[in-house]
């Protein structure tokens, strides 16, 4: 290590160790993607604004302070003695960690002295919530500026003093300009604030060092330690069953409704109020409660637009095999599509610019932020043991400390603490068993957690005098559907309450059951004995049930000549056709059209097809199913972390390319892309000849370029094989996309070979 | 997971399975929150209503105790956010208080100013709220207490009402317990009535309400006033008080159409008090006329609209509401809860049954079905006169006297609603009819002829759906009604519940035409009585067996005897 200390960033990087290359790598991987070709070009996409804003964004409030000491340092480059001195109530360990964490990150560099890059500087807007210096604002301050502060009234005081405390920028407020009325627009004349535009002032650095007095950073900025909230992990693990169950019960109820009648697509997308209304009053709960279910459904893939115009928001065919699925993993699949969904539910309801209530299942909800922020509060929570946790303003608190620059990110943190209570991954601040298997191992992780917690599902209802039935449990689904049919669910939650009215057993006799079918079903899945009056029920309702008879048929033979047609009928080459009379001059069958027609033309009739338009479905279409999405294809905006190998390469490419910068070169040969020039061949074949590595300028495939130093082992039709020590792999160049090459001079000793 | 009894719906209904071990214990322990609903055979259905809630607060139970009851005998997990809406419920009981201050009377006051200014800015409450005495108390006009408490109680921060009670002027009345004895059942609602302050005691018919008005009024000891549906029912209780307390003939008053007596304990209709000339309620001043101590709602389900505003200007006095079901088809509960008060006692009608303190019953519905003409003229009919004609058919009649030979020694009473019909009836069975016209002098007589069992066939309208007593009833034909009441059909049932002497069963037939509007409402009648825990039988006409055959009555009595 030189004893000097190292002038630029570039400089610096290049003494770190490749641990250290590998953590910068891993904690701003924006930069490591394509791989930089070397230090410099390193330092400068770490330079890049946009990058800088990312870092500083996921740093923590202590970590924000300790760089706006830095930055606030009358010159550039502080030593880390000056740095405990300034901030008296940092513990060491604490203080230390910052800076390390700074320093991986690159955002500030140097060993003996911190230096902070030019783009942090500009990056940090206001450090410590100080103001520009009064030169850069163009200001003259008065000299003795603790004395002009002490005779200022104390209105114009409080305004400065107001403007020392967090943000040294505020309004003017509004109001003619009769010069000098408000106290901001007082000091502003006296040179004591400095307009930055029309409308806003800001307090110059100076002031407001002086009037924070002894602690010119603020109060130490501590990693808050709330109150931890403990709970019996077992009451935590039941109550989140019981928020799990009513979830994956009403998601059944609703998509079951929206089976029967599906909600229409509004033209910006979105239910409608009036479904809404609808699927709220049909489920006996508020509708903000609906429009929270549809978006479940619709995070988990159960619910999308579909229908014949797609206009229609259907249950897709996820949903068939979820309701198969038991109990748990219906559950997960729930949690999952919430957790990853990148809409925010609660804000349904709110009103837009334009004043226009936002609707359930709008395009208006997406916030692509939301998956991270969401996964980023539970993380938090997980971080405590099973069983304890945190109040939601406690855990915004720790979250505002951690990221405080994106603290704007978290007005949606409280909401979401709600919708992870209502499902049950949360229960009053503490994650449930199955919560903290969601964030560990996604949705099966979470049925584990869930499984055992929630009912097991029976396979019998309890009949009643009162016609009604009770399921004291989850259904089989087999039971449910069948029972779907022939009664009405008049309450659910934990069990199920069944009623059997005319209109129902009416609607089962419709569905082709028959009055001893009923009579079978209720035998066989009661435990309590069938009421006497619900088998009278049955009898009396398929009594009248059919004295109308409508049926379906495939096809028809009508004929104006009767005679004919009983002809046709009693013909036995015509058996196949299976044709019945159903009245005079109408025969029908229950084949298709084509088939009919086939059958009579061989038995010798001439039949003419008529106009399908009058033709009768035998069987009512499939039920409609959305296509949905498939599960997975959620885009992830988190950018994928690297792997170790990936690290390792990126970071041997650079050293690689460091080497190549580094290396002395003698002859060199620079040429035009895509001509190979004379003297390009001719240094190479030397190298080649000779064993000197040589220095090569290359733009691969992809068109990036970089610079490394290559053992040349031979040189065959248009390519150079070679052995890159730095990279450590044996490689073959076109020529033609070498820009440039160059001998690497012996006395030197091969750089590569350090 | 637990094995509980209880099973929590999303929609606040408990069910309860009441053969489980700990149904019981259970039931005690959601009671005191839970209002029954239904309770058939094997799963009762309770339901936890705001109301409830803040009753269970004002007797003294907390948010806590609701939970751990729920989580206790749950056998599923509870939703959390069901939990949450109890606890915040219970919790708006009690913000604010109404209270006697010595200085300035009745006081409303809160201990949640918030809340305070939320209701002295509603347009509902603001008029019966006088002037403003501090950040946290208000007056309140004391002619508005009811009216207050109904009004708060519909913005949803209901006050605790701690004014307490007037005693009234004293009157000495004891039980007069020398050969019978007051039941447990009717001990504890008393005990739960007096503890309360006022309140509501639901008990079956022939359960022993009147004795439990007794009981109140022998607490109280003070004069007494007692609203009652009609004149007869008035007489029995007077019966009733002479026979089972101290109170003499001379001590109580009737003040109905033919009297105007007040005395220390005076009974009188509803009818003469809503009476109206001129536009005027003529008796209002009854209220006024003694400082009464205690007053007595019979048949608090009937209770007439207006009463219902005399009674909120009654809110220093004892109010005892007695009915055999709260069930109101006007759907004004709540008026009764927030005016005479919460529920204080009720018991399942099967419960009391099993004790044997009223006769259980065997309900039975004949499906008659109608003839060809009839069918045409049900089918082309107004859709008002479709009811009544389905209900009168001609042949219904057949059945009906076919239905009474089933029971030849048992005293039998017809009901129906259609005046015509009865007096058909009547001639047909040669039975008597008593209807809205006749004479009290007329029932009195035939009442008596009936409990002597010289009469064994009574035809009554509805006149007689309440609160006559004929113990000796055990067959009741009802074959038309006032649409589909509920309420009517626990009140005919009840004619027959009184306890027969030698413990046999009650029959309660009711005969309907199939399919028409007949047999809805009887299907929405019928119900209710399933809820009640009856199970029914539905019969068609043609497979009534007589007596003696395969699923007919057994012979009741031996003929040789």
């Amino acid at each position: 290590m030189p004893t000097d200390a190292p002038p630029t960033l570039a400089a610096w990087l290049r003494t770190r160790s490749d641990e250290q290359l590998s953590a910068l790598l891993v904690a701003r991987a924006d930069v490591a993607r394509p791989a930089p070709s070397d230090v410099v070009a390193l330092a400068s996409r770490l330079a890049v604004p946009v990058s800088v804003d990312r870092a500083l964004d996921e740093l923590d409030a202590t970590t924000l302070q300790v760089l706006d000491v830095v930055l606030l340092a009358p010159t550039d480059g502080l030593a880390p003695d000056a740095l405990i001195a300034a901030l008296p109530d940092l513990p060491d360990d604490v203080l230390e960690a910052a800076i390390e964490r700074l320093t991986t990150r690159a955002l500030l560099w140097g060993d003996d002295a911190l230096h902070a890059p030019d783009p942090v500087r500009r990056s940090v807007r206001h450090p410590a919530g100080l103001g520009r210096r009064a030169t850069e604002l163009r200001l003259q301050l008065p000299t003795d500026l603790r004395a002009t502060l002490a005779e200022l009234p104390p209105e114009e005081l409080a305004v400065l003093e107001r403007l020392a405390a967090e943000r040294p920028v505020g309004h003017l407020p509004d109001g003619p300009g009769d010069g000098g009325r408000t106290p901001a627009r007082r000091l502003l004349q006296r040179g004591l604030l400095a307009r930055i535009d029309a409308l806003n002032v800001e307090l110059p650095r100076e002031i407001g060092v002086l009037l924070r007095g002894d602690r010119p950073y603020g109060p130490p900025r501590l990693r808050p330690e709330p109150a931890v909230v403990a709970r019996d992990r077992e009451a935590v693990d039941r109550r989140a069953a019981g928020a799990a169950l009513e979830s994956v019960g009403r998601v059944g109820e609703l998509l079951g409704i929206l089976e029967e009648e599906p909600a229409g697509l509004l033209r910006s997308g979105g239910v409608g109020v009036r479904d809404q209304k609808r699927l709220a009053r049909e489920l006996h709960i508020g509708e903000p409660d609906a429009a929270w279910l549809l978006e479940l459904a619709y995070g988990a893939g159960l619910l999308d637009v579909g229908g014949p115009h797609r206009d229609e928001w259907l249950p897709t065919r996820s949903y068939d095999v979820w309701r198969e699925q038991d109990l748990a993993d219906r559950w997960a699949v729930l949690a999952a599509g919430w957790l990853t969904s990148v809409r925010l539910p609660s804000l349904v309801g709110q009103r837009d610019v334009a004043g226009k209530a936002v609707n359930p299942l709008s395009p208006d909800l997406v916030r692509h932020t939301a998956p991270a922020i969401r996964r980023s509060a539970l993380a938090v929570l997980a971080e405590y043991p099973a069983g304890s946790g945190l109040a939601p303003d406690d855990l915004v608190e720790l979250l505002r400390w951690r990221t405080p620059r994106r603290a704007d990110r978290l007005a949606p943190v409280p909401a979401l603490l709600a919708e992870a209570d209502r499902l049950g991954v949360l229960v009053g601040g503490v994650l449930s068993t199955a919560g903290r298997g969601l964030l560990a191992s996604g949705e099966d992780g979470a049925a584990d957690g869930m499984r055992g917690l929630l009912p097991e599902p029976v396979d019998h209802v309890l009949a009643q005098p009162d016609l009604s039935l009770i399921a004291p449990g989850p259904l089989v689904s087999e039971l449910a559907d069948t029972l779907a049919v022939v009664a009405d669910v008049e309450s659910s939650g934990g069990a199920t309450v069944f009623r059997v009215s005319e209109g129902s057993i009416r609607r089962a006799l419709d569905f082709g059951w028959s009055a001893s079918d009923l009579h079978d079903l209720f035998t066989r899945s009661s435990r309590t004995p069938v009421p006497q009056a619900l088998d009278y029920l049955i009898d009396d309702v398929a009594r009248q049930h059919g004295r109308l008879r409508v049926g379906a048929i495939e096809s028809y033979v009508r004929s104006d000549d009767h005679g004919l047609l009983s002809q046709v009928l009693n013909d036995r080459r015509t058996e196949e056709a299976e044709l019945r009379r159903l009245a005079p001059g109408v025969l029908v069958s229950g084949l298709g059209a084509d088939e009919v027609l086939t059958v009579l033309r061989e038995a010798g009739y001439a039949p003419a097809g008529e106009n399908p338009g009058g033709a009768v479905l035998t069987r009512p279409p499939a039920r409609p199913r959305a296509l949905g999405r498939r599960p997975g294809s959620e885009s992830t905006p988190v950018g994928r972390s690297l792997s170790e190998a990936e690290l390792a390469a990126t970071v041997r490419e650079i050293r690689a390319g460091d080497a190549a910068l580094a290396a002395r070169r003698g002859e060199a040969v620079r040429q035009v892309p895509g001509v190979t020039t004379a003297s390009t061949l001719e240094l190479l074949s030397r190298a080649v000849r000779e064993g000197v590595p040589v220095w090569l300028g290359y733009v691969d495939a992809q068109g990036s370029g970089s610079q490394r130093v290559v053992q040349p082992v031979s040189l065959v039709g248009g390519f150079l094989q070679g052995y890159d020590e730095r990279r450590g792999e044996n490689r073959t160049f076109a020529v033609h996309r070498i820009t440039s090459v160059a001998l690497v001079e012996e006395e030197q000793g091969a750089p590569s070979a350090q | 997971m637990s094995d509980g009894p209880l099973i929590v719906q999303s929609d606040k209904t408990l069910l309860l399975e009441v053969d489980h071990p700990l149904a019981r214990d259970c039931r005690a322990a959601i009671a005191p929150f839970a209002e029954l609903e239904r309770s058939p055979e094997h799963v009762h259905t309770y339901r936890v209503t705001p109301l409830a809630l803040w009753n269970a607060r004002a007797a003294g139970h907390d948010a806590e105790q609701v939970v751990d009851a729920l989580v206790r005998y749950s056998r599923y997990p509870v939703p959390h956010a069901l939990l949450v809406d109890i606890a915040d419920t219970m919790d708006r009981f009690g913000r604010l208080t109404l209270a006697n201050n010595p200085v300035h009377g009745l006081v409303l006051t809160t201990s949640d100013r918030a809340v305070l200014e939320e209701v002295i800015r509603s347009k509902r409450v603001a008029p019966m709220l006088g002037q403003r005495i501090d950040e946290d108390s208000v007056v309140v006009h004391p002619s508005e207490r009811g009216r207050l408490k109904q009004a708060l109680l519909k913005v949803g921060w209901p006050a605790e009402d701690l004014a307490g009670y007037v005693d009234g002027q004293a009157h000495p009345i004891e039980l007069d317990q020398s050969n019978w004895h007051l039941r447990d059942y009717q001990q504890e609602a008393v005990e739960g009535f007096w503890a309360g302050g006022s309140g509501v005691v639901v008990l079956p018919c022939g359960a022993g309400k009147t004795l439990v008005g007794a009981a109140a009024m022998a607490e109280a000891k003070a004069t007494t006033l007692i609203l009652v549906t009609n004149t007869v029912a008035g007489r029995q209780w007077k019966r009733e008080l002479i026979a089972r307390t101290s109170l003499t003939e001379e001590e109580i008053g009737e003040y109905s159409g033919e009297r105007k007596e007040i005395r220390p304990v005076t009974i009188a209709t509803y009818q003469v008090i809503t009476t109206r000339r001129k536009g005027e309620y003529r008796h209002l001043d009854l209220f006024d006329a003694q400082d009464w101590g205690l007053i007595v709602y019979d048949e608090v389900h009937l209770l007439p609209a207006p009463i219902f505003r005399l009674t909120a200007d009654l809110q220093s006095r004892r109010r005892l509401g007695l009915t055999a079901t709260l069930v109101r088809e006007d759907g004004r509960e709540d008026d009764v809860f927030s005016l005479i008060g919460p529920k204080r006692y009720d018991a399942p009608w099967r419960d009391i049954e099993a004790q044997g303190y009223i006769a259980p019953a065997e309900c039975i519905e004949v499906r008659v079905s109608l003839d060809d003409e009839e069918r045409m003229t049900y089918a082309v009919a107004e859709p008002e006169e479709r009811y009544r004609i389905a209900a009168t058919a001609q042949s219904k009649l057949p059945v009906i006297r076919r239905v009474l030979d089933r029971h030849p020694d048992e005293q039998k009473l017809v009901i129906g609603a259609y005046l015509d019909q009865l007096e058909e009836l009547g001639a047909a069975l040669d039975a008597p009819v008593i209807q809205g016209s006749t004479t009290n002098r007329e029932r009195e007589k035939l009442f008596d002829a009936f409990r002597a069992g010289e009469v064994k066939t009574l035809v009554v309208s509805k006149v007689a759906n309440f609160s006559i007593d004929l113990p000796e009833a055990a067959v009741a034909v009802q074959v038309s009604g006032t649409f589909g009441s509920r309420q009517e059909e626990a009140q005919r049932l009840g004619r027959v519940l009184r306890p027969k002497a030698d413990g046999r069963q009650a029959h309660f037939y009711t005969v309907v035409s199939r399919d028409t509007l007949d047999s809805e409402y009887a299907a929405h009648r019928q119900r209710f009585l399933a809820e009640q825990g009856y199970a029914y039988t539905i019969v068609d006409a043609a497979d009534l067996a007589g007596i003696g055959e395969v699923n007919g009555p057994d012979w009741t009595e031996d003929p040789a005897d």
